[in-house]
């Protein structure tokens, strides 16, 4: 059982998920799209953050919930029309009720007066100043209540109810109703030979209510071949009792090896509010053989749940079953109906998912091990062996994707915090900007989820601060005074693809031109197309910003966001055109566990290179490098001057490779958007690699990302490329070759 | 005198933090028998499998809520004689009020004490050993 910490925990989980979906739900009423349903989610996650606080002890949370959930329940009745002023109450409330979740997980107190103001409002809507919070009753006093003792026994606490009207009532006295059975009965052909007469079950059966019963002589032969002691006559028919179903059965337990089938019929039970067709029942009747059709025929194995182990039955008898209950669905709070049937959940703890995740890793390297063996067999041998292996491999490969199914959540997790970060933001800047969410169910990793949010939230504060115009700007360029910023996630080619794309002004490139110069981030004559210049803004230390405002210049640039997405090996690329707007685009692996390697040889050793680093390989021609004083060459690469950096001398081990014999070149982008071609000996193929942590081992090593095993078993270090390109810097040698890098790019 | 420990309660409940915490204030009476359920379709499917004393569920929950379960319970054959406790919110009088047309034995305001579940539980089965 767990501890009341961790069921704190588990709440505020809940707390987390419930905020999404008030967010979420709000936000969709105010752009006019919530409907009853939505009202009723939003009102459900309220009232189950209130549930649970009060369970929990968290009274601030507790006060502020009821009078959130007590206007939302104003709205949801229609006593309270939902107009965007009342909405925007609403969604001030949720981010109130949000930071008060928040601050309670935190475990620091809540300050005095916190969303007071928020709460006047929702007090104010529901015509009420009081505000007063009114203690929770253990009862509700006054009400007309008896509990009724399950035995129907005198209750013995009668104390404890002084001054009400005391009826004991039978805890059964709600089900009197008679209820209807269908009867199938065939019985054994030896059952008269046995001893046992059906005459005598069914006048049985007549005690208990009223029987109709049609007898099924169709199995009668001609007069001569009949023979008396045998049973060839079916019956069935409706029993209408109070019997359970237990007594019905107990009657026809001693007849023998018969063929019985007993089915409720629903529309006779007594509160017959949900059709027993949804309702798993148990039933221990034999199976009907096929020879008595018209009887409802009844599955051995109906103890499942399922639907089509119920009595199919015929549709004049499931009309009143069903009427009933439709006619209660409309009377209640439609708050029982969500749009959609949510699946069942279970929590399960990262960790353990993980260690499966770590095994399925392990698995997989055994197997390339294994592929190697039979590779290497001869061919008589293999065949077989290689068919299996194949299997294998196509059954781990499915284990491996259940499993990051798994682990992958929906991104709308991290967009949905952001039609409040949209909203403050926009309202500090005095801009009148709609957010549009699209695809947000789109599912990625669990930790590319968590990395996500930080890049996100910047990029979207830069496009509500500098991407859309003021509001008077906008009319002048013929525009709408509200600006778009369209958020959206969608799978491309293995890969997760988020756009940001708003409809402001776009970059103005002679701006960031001349604050390029300003910084000496350019030279003052060179010449840049358009794409250079914007791309100019993911530089370190670049922010174009005229007042350093406290929303997007905190010095923390552009640069940081690419630096950001490119750990977790995504690429970003910026789109902008004056006047129209910017699209800033990454494309993200789906995971961290595996990843795109290129195997690449340097001297003996082996080393994986992510695909994602890559742009190009090339096995340069001697004519090509030219040899500046100071550095091991620079590569003539289509006009631009591309630094060489061998990959031996970084890592400190012998390399054959020099730019007279055999080598290979490949061309990487550097965080800092510098290429650089590094020089291995030999590419030796791209390969999936699952990506095993170092760190805890060894620490950090500067140019090393991971490590991971290949199919011969081998170790192999997964290299760290803008850290190497870094490293490279470092070197003395080469530092003139890095900054003629990054000229080269410029001129 | 129904005994404390022989006691088979399901409690049914959409949200876990509070389903668990009931199942734990429960045990703190001395009930160990306990069964969860986190829908009315699961809390039918416990219920309907196998011996089941007690039922207390929340109200609030997704697809059936705990009147419909209430409904459903008493219209079933094999279960609609289980004592059916419901959970309510402070502000839920009505529903109180129709919770006992549709047959409940009692009701149970959120939050509670272990004093308070103790006596709601008594008030049904009978004084606890």
């Amino acid at each position: 059982m767990a501890s009341f910490e961790q069921l704190k925990q588990t709440f505020f989980d809940e707390c987390a998920e419930g905020m999404q979906q008030i967010e979420q739900g709000l936000s969709d009423m105010r752009e006019g799209l919530g409907s009853d349903d939505t009202i009723n989610a939003v009102f459900r996650a309220v009232h189950s953050v209130k549930g649970g606080a009060g369970i929990f002890g968290f009274e601030a949370l507790v006060g502020f919930a009821h009078v959130f959930e007590t206007t939302l329940d104003a709205v949801r009745r229609g006593d309270l029309p939902a107009t965007t002023d009342v909405v925007d109450v609403l969604l001030a409330s949720s981010d109130v009720l949000s930071d008060l979740v928040q601050i309670s997980r935190a475990g620091d107190a809540i300050p005095a007066g916190f969303g007071d103001e928020t709460r006047v409002a929702l007090e104010r809507l529901l015509g009420n100043e009081s505000g007063g919070e009114e203690e929770a009753p253990a009862d509700f006093e006054g009400l007309d209540f008896v509990p009724v003792r399950a035995d129907g026994a005198e209750p013995d606490d009668m104390a404890d109810f002084d001054g009400i009207d005391f009826t004991p009532v039978r805890a059964d006295s709600f089900v009197t109703g008679q209820r209807s059975f269908e009867i199938a009965f065939t019985p054994n052909a030896d059952m008269l030979r046995n001893g046992s007469d059906p005459l005598l079950l069914m006048r049985q059966l007549r005690q208990l209510g009223e029987l109709e019963l049609t007898a099924d002589t169709s199995r009668l032969p001609d007069l001569q071949s009949l023979r008396p002691e045998i049973a060839y006559v079916s019956w069935t028919g409706t029993l209408r009792t109070e019997a359970t179903r237990e007594q019905l059965q107990d009657l026809f337990d001693f007849v023998g090896d018969c063929e019985i089938a007993i089915n409720e019929i629903a529309g006779e039970a007594a509160v017959p509010d949900i059709p027993v067709a949804e309702l798993p029942v148990i039933d221990v009747a034999p199976p009907v053989a096929p020879a008595v059709a018209p009887a409802p025929v009844q599955e051995p194995k109906a103890v499942e749940p399922a639907p089509q182990s119920i009595n199919p039955m015929p549709a004049v008898q499931a009309a009143p079953a069903l009427a009933p209950a439709s006619a209660t669905a409309a009377e209640k709070p439609a708050a029982a109906r969500p749009p959609k049937p949510q699946a069942t959940t279970t929590r399960i703890e990262l960790e353990k998912i993980d260690r499966v995740v770590n095994m399925v890793g392990e698995l997989v390297i055994a197997q390339a091990m294994l592929g190697q063996i039979v590779h290497d067999l001869p061919e008589g041998v293999s065949d077989r062996l290689s068919q299996i292996l194949d299997e294998v491999v196509h059954h781990t490969r499915e284990l491996k994707d259940g499993l990051m199914s798994m682990r992958a959540q929906a991104v709308g997790t991290v967009f949905q915090r952001m039609p409040r970060l949209v909203r403050e933001t926009a309202a500090k800047v005095g801009k009148k900007i709609r957010l549009e969410l699209a695809g947000e169910t789109t599912e990625v990793d669990r930790s590319i989820i968590e990395r996500l949010t930080d890049p996100l939230t910047h990029i979207i504060r830069n496009s509500v601060d500098h991407g859309i115009e003021a509001p008077d700007v906008r009319v002048a360029a013929g525009k709408s005074e509200e600006g778009t910023i369209r958020l959206s996630a969608e799978h491309r080619g293995g890969r997760i693809v988020i756009e940001v794309s708003d409809d402001g002004g776009g970059i103005n490139t002679e701006k960031v031109l001349q604050k390029a110069r300003e910084k000496g981030l350019v030279s003052a004559d060179a010449v840049l197309t358009e794409d250079e210049i914007n791309n100019l803004i993911m530089m370190p230390g670049f922010s174009t910003a005229d007042v350093i405002s406290d929303i997007s210049g905190r010095g923390v640039g552009m640069d940081v966001v690419k630096t950001n997405i490119q750990e977790i090996g995504g690429r970003l690329s910026l789109q902008s055109v004056r006047g129209k707007g910017t699209t800033i685009q990454f494309a993200l692996p789906l995971t961290l566990a595996v990843m795109d390697g290129m195997v690449i040889k340097v001297g003996r050793e082996t080393y994986v290179m992510p695909m994602s680093m890559i742009v190009e390989c090339l096995r340069p021609p001697r004519s090509s490098i030219n040899n500046l004083v100071g550095t091991r060459g620079m590569l003539q690469l289509r006009g631009d001057l591309v630094p060489l950096v061998y990959l031996g001398d970084l890592l400190h081990i012998g390399s054959s490779a020099d730019l007279s014999g055999e080598c290979v070149v490949i061309i990487t982008d550097a965080g800092d958007g510098t290429r650089l071609g590094l020089v291995a000996d030999e590419l030796c193929g791209h390969q999936q690699v699952v990506v095993k942590s170092i760190e805890e081992s060894y620490g950090p090593v500067p140019g090393v990302a991971a490590a991971t095993i290949l199919g011969n078993g081998a170790v192999a270090l997964i290299l760290d490329v803008e850290k190497l390109s870094d490293l490279a810097g470092e070197t003395s040698s080469s530092v003139i070759a890095h900054k003629a890098g990054s000229l080269a790019k410029v001129a | 005198m129904p005994n404390a420990v022989a006691l088979k309660v399901l409690v049914v409940d959409d949200q876990e933090s509070v389903r668990k915490m009931t199942a734990l204030t429960l045990e703190q009476i001395g009930i160990r028998h306990i069964h969860e359920a986190e829908n009315g379709k699961k809390a039918m499917e416990i219920a309907s499998l196998q011996p089941i004393d007690l039922i207390i569920s929340d109200y609030y929950m997704d697809e059936m809520d705990g009147l419909d379960l209430l409904r459903a319970v008493r219209g079933h054959p094999v279960v609609r004689r289980v004592p059916f406790i419901l959970l309510t919110g402070r502000g839920d009088r009505e529903l109180v009020v129709k919770a006992a047309q549709a047959g409940v034995n009692n009701y149970l305001i959120k939050p509670f004490t272990v004093q308070v579940l103790r006596q709601k539980i008594e008030q049904v089965m009978g004084k606890l050993s």
